[in-house]
C-alpha cells in the first residue's frame, strides 16, 4: 500500500514537471508574425505567397503528405495552441480535423476556411450524393483565384497593418496564376481533341476537367476507402483500347497497382498504353521534384499530362 | 446468357484475378488450417499491423518507395513480431491472443513513431507510404498469379514432406519433441509458412482480405471433416471456390469490389457449414434434438398406456 | 492545454485498462481490434439514412455497429463450433468487406471513411470543446470518456463477485443460477462503447494497447483479480504519462509512443515479474536441469 502511495506520488512530481518543461520549450522566437497553422501543403503554399514575411505559417502536413496518411506530432499541438490564424480546405477533406480546425473560432482563434471562397456554382457536386461535394477544388485555377483574394481579404482584416502588404502581394500572385492558366491551355492545345482523356485511379481531377475541357475518368471514385471491380478495370480498358488513348497516369500518395493492372488490361486488347507519370493530387511535391509550391506543382502534372499524351 | 459467360471467361482481368485469388485462396486455406487449430487464427491481421516498423525503416534506408526493400521490410517486421509473440506465448505465461493484441499494437505504435519521423523530413517521396505495399485483389497482375503459384508450390511440398511431423506437432507438440524432433524447427517451419503466404497476400489482395483467406476456409471445413487431411483439402478447396466464384460476382455489375466480394462468398461457405455440415451443423443438431425429443415423448406415451392397460 | 492532454489520454487509459482486465483474463482482446475494423459499417448505414458527414447519428452508428460485432462474435462462439479468435476473424472481415462494398456501389465520390466520424487523433483531443450555454466546459473527449470511465468501474464494481466467478468458473456460476451470458453481454458492450470512445479520442492502434498492455502487465506481475485490477489502472496510468513525454521530447506521433510504451512496460514486466517472469522461470529451468544432471550421475546413469 506504501508502495503505491509513493509510485503515486512519483508520478505526479512527473507530471508537474513535464507541465513546466514542454511549456517552456513551447516559447520558441517570439516574433511579430502572424502565427498561422494550415492542413494541406497547397493551402501552407498559399498562405505563404499571401502573407509573405509578416506572417510564420506551419502546415501540418509536410511535402508529400496528404490528409489521408497524416499523423500528428506533438510539436503540432503547441503550433495548434500558439496559433493565431488557423487556414483548411473545409468540403470534408479534412474529415474531423477541418470539424477540429472549425471549432477554433471559440477558442479565440480566426478561422480561414476555403470553402467560403469559392462561388457555389463552381463546386462540382458528387454523383452520388445531392450534399456532399469534391473537395479538390485547388485543381481549378479559377477557384484557387477566388481563395488567394479571400486570404488577402481575411488577413487584411486580422492584420490591417500590413494590409498593403498582402494586397500587393496576392495581386503579383493573381498575375503569376493567370500566367499559369494561359500555360496550361497553351500546352493543352498541344493535345489532339480526341486525346484529352485523363485516366487516373482516384478521382482527384475533376475541376481541372471541368475547367479546361478534359474528360477525366478515375477508376474508383474519389473516396479512397472503395475498392475497383475486376468489371471495372475491364471496362475502362476496353475504353482505353478503343479511343486509342496513350497513357495513363499514376498518383504520388495512392499505389500504383491499380493503374498497372489496368495496363496490363489494355495490353491484352492490342493497344499499347503507357504509364505517362507520377501526378501531384492530394499534396504539393518537394523541391527536389520542383514541386513545392502550387504553381510548381500544376505546372509539373500539365507536363507529364501533356508529354504523355500529345 | 452463354456469351456473357463465354466473354467474361475468356476476359484477361477475370483469368488473372480469378486464378490469382483462387490459388491465394487454396493456399491460404491449406497453410491457415494448422493456424486454426492452435488457435493462432488472427496472426494475420496481426501481422499486417505489425509491418508497418519494417516499411518505415526501409523507406529511411533508401529514401523512396522501391517495393522490394519495403516488403523486405514488411516480411523482417512481421518475423520479429511472430517470434516475440511465440516467445511470450509459449511456455503459455500469457494467452496467445493477449500477445497478439500486445505486439500489434506495440509494433504499430512504433510504425507510426518512425512515420512521423519521415513526415518531419521534407521528402516527399514518402507519400502514400503506409499503403504502398498493400494490394488489391482487381489489381492483380500476371506475375502476382505466378509469385503466388510458384511460392504456393514449395509450401505445399512442405506440408508433404513434413506431413507427419507437422500434423504430430500441431495436435501434440510436447509429445512430438519427446519423440525426438525439434521444436524449434517445425515451429519455426510453420510459423514461416504462415508468415510468407500473409506478406504474400498482402501484397496482392491486402489486409482484410487475407485476413479473412487464413481463418474463413478452415473453419467451415472443419464441419465437414474430423480428419486432417480432409480438412486441409476441403480448406483449400473453399478457399479457391471463394476466389473464383467472389470475382465472377464482381464482374457482374459495375463497382462491385472484388476483395470484399470474395470474403463475403468466403462467410456465406462459412454460414451454411456452421449450419447445415452433418453432424457438427446447429441446423442437423437441432433436427436431432427435435427427433430425440419426438422419440422420448413416443416412448414415455406408450410406457402410459401400457401402465394403463396393465392397471 | 497540454494539461488536459495529459489527462485524457490518463482517462481514456484507464477507462480501457478497466473491461481490458477480463478481456485479458477471458481471451478476448482481439475483440478491441475487430470493433476498430467494423465501426466504418455503422458510419456507413448512418450515412445513408441521414446523406448528412456532419450528422450525430453517425457517431452512434459507429458505436451500434460495435455492440452488433460484440454479439455477433459472441453468438459465434457459443456454437462451440469455433475458437474464440476465429469467431472474431470471420465476422470482422464480413462486416468491413460490406461496409466497403456499400462504400464503392454508392458512395464512391462522398468523403465516407471512419476519419469523417472519428476525430482519432490524441494531438487534438484538447481542441474539440464541449460549450454549453456559451460556457466552455473543456475537452469534449475528457467528458465522454469520463462518463465511460464511470460506467465501467460502476459495473465492476457492482458486479464484482458476479464477474469474478464466471471469469473463472463459468459452469459453477451457471449452475448456481447466475445467466454468463447476460453479464457476458452486458460486459462486452461496455468494452464496445469504450473501444469506439477511446477510438475517438485517441485513435483505433491505442485503444488495442490501452485494453491490452495495462491488463496485461497486471496479469504478469499478481494472480488475484483485485491487485491485478489495480496494477492495471496503475500502468495505464504511468504508460500514457510517460508515453507523451517522450512524444514531447522526441516530437513524434503521442499515439505512437504511448503504445510503445505499453509494449515495453509489458515486456519488462514479462521479463522481471517475481513469480511468472522469463528471468525467474529461466533460473529456474537452469537450476532444475543442473539438479536433474546431479542426480542422473549420482545414480551412475549417463
Amino acid at each position: 500500500m506504501k508502495k503505491r502511495a509513493f509510485l503515486l506520488i512519483g508520478m505526479v512530481a512527473v507530471f508537474l514537471a513535464g507541465c513546466q518543461w514542454t511549456a517552456t520549450e513551447a516559447g520558441e522566437e517570439d516574433t511579430d508574425a502572424l502565427q498561422i497553422v494550415t492542413t494541406t501543403t497547397m493551402i501552407t503554399d498559399l498562405v505563404e505567397q499571401i502573407g509573405g514575411e509578416h506572417v510564420q505559417v506551419e502546415g501540418l502536413m509536410g511535402p508529400g503528405v496528404d490528409p489521408h496518411g497524416y499523423q500528428a506530432t506533438a510539436s503540432d499541438v503547441i503550433d495548434m495552441m500558439e496559433a493565431d490564424v488557423v487556414v483548411h480546405n473545409g468540403l470534408h477533406l479534412e474529415a474531423q480535423l477541418g470539424e477540429v480546425f472549425s471549432g477554433l473560432d471559440q477558442q479565440g482563434k480566426d478561422v480561414l476556411v476555403l470553402e467560403e471562397s469559392i462561388p457555389e456554382e463552381n463546386l462540382l457536386a458528387s454523383d452520388d450524393s445531392a450534399e456532399a461535394y469534391d473537395p479538390h477544388i485547388w485543381f481549378s485555377v479559377e477557384n484557387w483565384k477566388h481563395s488567394a483574394a479571400y486570404i488577402t481579404e481575411k488577413l487584411s482584416v486580422i492584420d490591417p497593418e500590413h494590409a498593403e502588404d498582402y494586397r500587393a502581394n496576392n495581386e503579383r500572385y493573381q498575375k503569376e496564376l493567370d500566367k499559369l492558366e494561359a500555360y496550361i491551355a497553351a500546352r493543352i492545345e498541344e493535345v489532339p481533341e480526341e486525346s484529352r482523356y485523363l485516366i487516373t485511379a482516384h478521382d482527384a481531377f475533376h475541376y481541372f476537367g471541368e475547367a479546361f475541357g478534359f474528360d477525366v475518368i478515375g477508376l474508383q471514385g474519389l473516396n479512397t476507402e472503395t475498392e475497383a471491380g475486376t468489371r471495372d478495370v475491364s471496362n475502362l480498358a476496353q475504353f482505353v483500347a478503343d479511343h486509342r488513348i496513350k497513357a495513363v497516369f499514376v498518383e504520388s500518395s495512392v499505389p500504383t497497382r491499380t493503374i498497372e493492372s489496368l495496363q496490363a488490361a489494355v495490353q491484352q486488347r492490342g493497344w499499347e498504353v503507357t504509364i505517362g507519370g507520377e501526378l501531384f493530387s492530394d499534396a504539393l511535391g518537394d523541391a527536389a521534384q520542383n514541386a513545392e509550391t502550387y504553381v510548381k506543382m500544376y505546372r509539373s502534372n500539365i507536363d507529364t499530362i501533356v508529354d504523355a499524351l500529345k | 446468357m452463354m456469351d456473357q459467360l463465354i466473354s467474361l471467361l475468356t476476359d484477361y482481368t477475370f483469368q488473372v484475378v480469378a486464378l490469382g485469388t483462387g490459388f491465394l485462396g487454396l493456399l491460404s486455406g491449406v497453410i491457415g488450417t494448422y493456424a486454426t487449430i492452435r488457435g493462432e487464427s488472427l496472426l494475420g491481421d496481426a501481422l499486417s499491423h505489425a509491418a508497418l516498423p519494417g516499411i518505415a525503416i526501409g523507406f529511411l534506408l533508401i529514401g523512396r518507395k522501391e517495393w522490394v526493400v519495403l516488403m523486405l521490410g514488411a516480411a523482417a517486421s512481421g518475423l520479429a513480431a511472430t517470434a516475440l509473440i511465440q516467445w511470450m506465448s509459449r511456455k503459455r505465461v500469457v494467452k496467445f491472443d493477449s500477445a497478439l493484441s500486445l505486439i500489434l499494437s506495440s509494433f504499430f505504435g512504433l510504425g507510426l513513431v518512425l512515420l512521423t519521423h519521415i513526415q518531419g523530413s521534407a521528402n516527399a517521396n514518402q507519400a502514400g507510404l503506409d499503403t504502398f505495399i498493400y494490394g488489391q485483389a482487381s489489381a492483380m497482375l500476371i506475375q502476382d498469379v505466378q509469385t503466388i503459384a510458384g511460392i504456393g508450390a514449395v509450401l505445399l511440398l512442405v506440408v508433404g514432406l513434413f506431413w507427419k511431423e507437422f500434423k504430430a506437432y500441431t495436435f501434440d507438440p510436447v509429445f512430438t519433441q519427446t519423440l525426438g524432433f525439434s521444436g524449434t524447427l517445425l515451429e519455426f517451419l510453420l510459423s514461416g509458412m504462415m508468415v510468407v503466404v500473409i506478406i504474400l497476400g498482402l501484397e496482392s489482395v491486402g489486409v482484410i482480405l487475407m485476413s479473412a483467406l487464413v481463418v474463413g476456409p478452415s473453419v467451415a471445413a472443419r464441419q465437414w471433416s474430423d480428419r486432417l487431411s480432409g480438412v486441409m483439402g476441403l480448406s483449400g478447396l473453399f478457399g479457391f471456390l471463394s476466389g473464383v466464384i467472389g470475382t465472377t460476382l464482381s464482374s457482374i455489375g459495375h463497382q462491385i469490389p472484388t476483395g470484399p466480394t470474395i470474403v463475403v462468398v468466403l462467410s456465406i461457405f462459412v454460414m451454411a457449414s456452421l449450419l447445415f455440415a452433418p453432424k457438427r451443423g446447429l441446423l442437423m443438431k437441432q433436427l436431432e434434438q427435435k427427433k430425440r425429443k419426438q422419440k422420448y415423448a413416443q416412448q414415455l406415451q406408450t410406457r402410459k398406456e401400457a401402465n394403463e392397460y396393465v392397471g | 492545454m497540454l494539461v488536459e492532454i495529459r489527462l485524457i489520454a490518463v482517462i481514456v487509459a484507464v477507462a480501457c485498462a478497466l473491461p481490458g482486465v477480463f478481456l485479458v483474463l477471458r481471451s478476448l482482446t482481439m475483440m478491441s481490434d475487430a470493433i476498430t475494423h467494423t465501426v466504418l459499417l455503422g458510419i456507413v448505414l448512418a450515412f445513408f439514412i441521414t446523406q448528412d458527414l456532419n450528422s450525430p447519428l453517425l457517431m452512434i452508428g459507429a458505436t451500434l455497429m460495435g455492440v452488433a460485432t460484440v454479439w455477433l462474435i459472441e453468438t459465434l462462439q457459443r456454437t462451440k463450433l469455433l475458437g474464440n479468435d476465429t469467431a472474431i476473424g470471420i465476422v470482422f472481415p464480413l462486416f468491413f468487406s460490406i461496409a466497403i462494398i456499400l462504400i464503392t456501389r454508392y458512395a464512391g465520390d462522398v468523403h465516407l471513411d471512419a476519419d469523417s466520424v472519428l476525430m482519432g487523433e490524441l494531438a487534438f483531443a484538447p481542441f474539440r470543446r464541449l460549450t454549453l450555454f456559451g460556457m466552455d466546459l473543456g475537452p469534449k473527449s475528457l467528458w465522454t470518456m469520463s462518463v465511460i470511465l464511470a460506467l465501467n468501474a460502476a459495473f465492476i464494481g457492482v458486479f464484482y463477485k458476479e464477474l469474478k466467478l464466471t471469469t473463472f468458473d463459468p459452469a459453477f456460476a451457471a449452475a448456481v443460477g447466475f445467466s454468463p451470458a447476460l453479464l457476458h453481454y452486458g460486459l462486452m458492450t461496455l468494452v464496445s462503447l469504450t473501444a469506439v470512445g477511446a477510438y475517438d479520442s485517441v485513435g483505433s492502434i491505442l485503444v488495442v494497447g490501452f485494453m491490452v498492455g495495462p491488463a496485461l502487465t497486471g496479469y504478469l506481475l499478481t494472480n488475484r483479480l483485485k491487485q491485478m485490477i489495480g496494477i492495471a489502472v496503475l500502468a495505464a496510468v504511468i504508460n500514457s504519462l510517460i508515453g507523451i513525454e517522450l512524444a514531447f521530447l522526441l516530437d513524434t506521433s503521442l499515439a505512437g509512443m504511448a503504445a510503445v510504451v505499453t509494449g515495453v512496460t509489458c515486456l519488462l514486466a514479462f521479463l522481471f515479474s517475481p513469480e511468472k517472469g522469463w528471468i525467474k522461470k529461466a533460473a529456474l529451468r537452469r537450476k532444475q536441469k543442473r539438479e536433474f544432471y546431479t542426480w542422473l550421475e549420482k545414480e551412475g546413469i549417463h
